[in-house]
C-alpha cells in the first residue's frame, strides 16, 4: 500500500467507498488504486510501484469519481494518487475514461512502436497502430520515472531525466558513467519495459557506462555485490560492510544455524 | 571534470556566497552562473552540486531542462530574433538574413570572437511591435533589417566599457 496508509499503525480508521459498484473497505489514507486492488479491480498502470511515492506521470490509471452530493458531477482523477474517501464512487471504465487512456497509448506507441508491454496495452483498448506519426528513433524508454525515483528512493540520484519535450530521455550527467551510481541494478530491475542495460558475471558488472568490481561472499565466493554498494550501504546504516558483503543465503544459513545453537540451549 | 578545459572559478565563489548552500537556490545560482560564464560550464555544474549539496544528475537534469540555459559556450550577447506568427508575418525572416551577413553565423551559432549567438524565439509576448529583435537584454520593436547593424552596435559599445 502506497503513501501514508500505513501510518495508522493497524488501528486506524477505515474508509468505505464503490468501485465499479463493488464495495471497498481500506484505512483512510489509502489510494483510489490500493482499494480497487484490495477487491481484485483491474486498472492498468505503468509509472506506480509500491515501494515508491505515487507520481502521477503515465496518466493509465485513470477514473471516473463522483460522489452523492456532487449533484451528478464526475471527475476523472488519477487513482493511484487520489485518496479513497467515504462515500466515493469510482467507475474504472467509463467511456471517456476509455478514450483517455486510449489517447494515452496510442501517443505512447508513437514514441514506442516497438516496445511489447506498450503494443500488449494499446491492442487492450484496441490501438493496433499508433494514429501519429511514428517516433523515427523509437525508444523503449515510456519515460515512466521508475527508474530515477526508486535510484532517488536509495538515496543515490545518480540518474535523472535530462532535457525537455520530444528529447527529454533518462541518463546520467553529463552522459558520461555516472560518479555516484553504485551498480546495485535496482534502476534496470524496476524498468517496465527492460531497457536499461546492464552485464553482471562473478568479476565485473556494468550498467550506465561504469564498470564495477564485485565483491565475493566471504562464506560461499558467490560474487553478489559491487565493492561501491557494500560500502553506500555500510556508510548509511552504521552497520559494518562484512553485513552485506555475506549474501542472503549465507545470511540466512548462519542465522538458521544461530536459532539452532540458540534451541539447543534451552 | 572528464579532461575538459577548467574554467575559472572565482566568478562561482562570488555567486555561490550569495545564497544559501541548499537545493532552494539551485535555479537562482544557475541563472547567475550562466550570466558570469554565458554558458553552464561542467566542471561549474559539478562545484555547484557539492556546494549546494544537490544530486549532480539533478542538477544536470535542471541544467538541461530550460531553455534560458546553454551547455555550450554562447556568445557575450545573445541576439534574439522572434520568429512566432506575428514577427514572421512582419519580416522576421528579412531580420535574421540581415544579422546572418552581418554577424556570418546562423541561428544557433556563436561569431568566433564570442561576441554574439543568434537564436530564434517563438513569441515573447510582444506582438503588437512586430517584428520584434532582442540584443542582450534590449528589445528592439519594430525592427528593421537597416538598423540592425546600429542595433549589434550598440551592445558591443557596451562590451568595451
Ligand atoms: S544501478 Fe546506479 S543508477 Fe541504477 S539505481 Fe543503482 S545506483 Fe542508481
Ligand atoms: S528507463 Fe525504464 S524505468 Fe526509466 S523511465 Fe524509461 S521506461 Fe521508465
Ligand atoms: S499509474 Fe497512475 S499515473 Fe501512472
Ligand atoms: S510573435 Fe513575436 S512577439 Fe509575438
Amino acid at each position: 500500500m502506497s503513501g501514508g496508509a500505513n501510518d495508522a499503525g493497524g488501528k486506524g480508521t477505515m474508509v468505505t467507498l464503490t468501485i465499479d459498484g463493488r464495495v471497498a473497505k481500506v484505512p483512510e489514507g489509502a489510494t483510489v488504486l490500493d482499494a480497487a486492488r484490495a477487491i481484485g479491480v483491474r486498472i492498468p498502470t505503468l509509472c506506480q510501484h509500491e515501494a515508491l511515492e505515487p507520481w502521477g506521470g503515465c496518466r493509465l490509471c485513470l477514473v471516473d469519481v463522483t460522489k452523492k452530493d456532487w449533484r451528478g458531477w464526475e471527475k476523472m482523477v488519477v487513482s493511484c494518487m487520489f485518496p479513497a474517501e467515504d462515500g466515493l464512487a469510482v467507475s474504472t471504465a467509463t467511456e471517456r475514461v476509455v478514450a483517455t487512456r486510449k489517447a494515452v497509448l496510442d501517443l505512447l506507441l508513437a514514441r514506442c512502436p516497438d516496445t511489447p508491454l506498450v503494443q500488449k496495452l494499446a491492442r487492450e483498448y484496441g490501438v493496433e497502430r499508433t494514429s501519429y506519426r511514428e517516433n523515427p528513433e523509437p525508444t523503449d524508454c515510456i519515460l515512466c520515472g521508475l527508474c530515477t525515483r526508486v535510484c532517488d528512493a536509495i538515496g543515490v540520484s545518480a540518474i535523472a531525466t535530462v532535457d525537455r519535450g520530444a528529447g527529454k530521455e533518462v541518463a546520467p550527467p553529463f552522459h558520461e558513467a555516472p560518479p555516484d551510481c553504485i551498480g546495485c541494478l535496482a534502476c534496470a530491475e524496476v524498468c517496465p519495459t527492460e531497457c536499461i542495460p546492464y552485464q553482471t558475471s562473478d568479476s565485473a558488472r556494468t550498467i550506465w557506462g561504469r564498470r564495477f568490481e564485485m565483491v565475493r561472499c566471504p562464506h560461499c565466493g558467490r560474487a553478489h555485490i559491487t565493492r561501491e554498494q557494500a560500502t553506500f550501504y555500510a556508510g548509511r546504516g552504521g552497520v559494518p560492510e562484512s553485513y552485506f558483503t555475506t549474501c542472503d543465503a549465507c545470511k540466512r544459513t548462519q542465522m538458521a544455524r544461530t536459532f539452532t545453537t540458540l534451541s539447543a540451549v534451552r | 571534470m572528464n579532461g575538459r578545459p577548467c574554467v575559472d572559478a572565482a566568478p562561482l565563489d562570488e555567486i555561490l556566497a550569495h545564497y544559501p548552500a541548499s537545493e532552494t537556490a539551485l535555479i537562482q545560482v544557475l541563472q547567475d552562473v550562466h550570466r558570469a560564464y554565458h554558458y553552464l560550464p561542467c566542471d561549474v555544474l559539478a562545484k555547484v552540486a557539492d556546494a549546494l549539496d544537490v544530486p549532480l544528475a539533478k542538477v544536470f537534469s535542471v541544467g538541461t531542462f530550460y531553455k534560458a540555459f546553454s551547455l555550450v559556450p554562447q556568445g557575450r550577447t545573445i541576439v534574439r530574433v522572434c520568429t512566432g506568427t506575428a514577427c514572421h508575418i512582419r519580416g522576421a525572416s528579412r531580420l535574421i538574413e540581415e544579422i546572418e551577413r552581418q554577424l556570418e553565423i546562423k541561428p544557433g551559432e556563436t561569431t568566433e570572437d564570442m561576441g554574439f549567438t543568434i537564436k530564434t524565439v517563438n513569441c515573447v509576448g510582444a506582438c503588437a511591435m512586430a517584428p520584434v529583435m532582442i540584443v542582450g537584454e534590449t528589445y528592439h520593436g519594430g525592427a528593421e533589417p537597416a538598423k540592425v547593424a546600429k542595433y549589434l552596435a550598440e551592445t558591443e559599445a557596451d562590451h568595451e566599457n
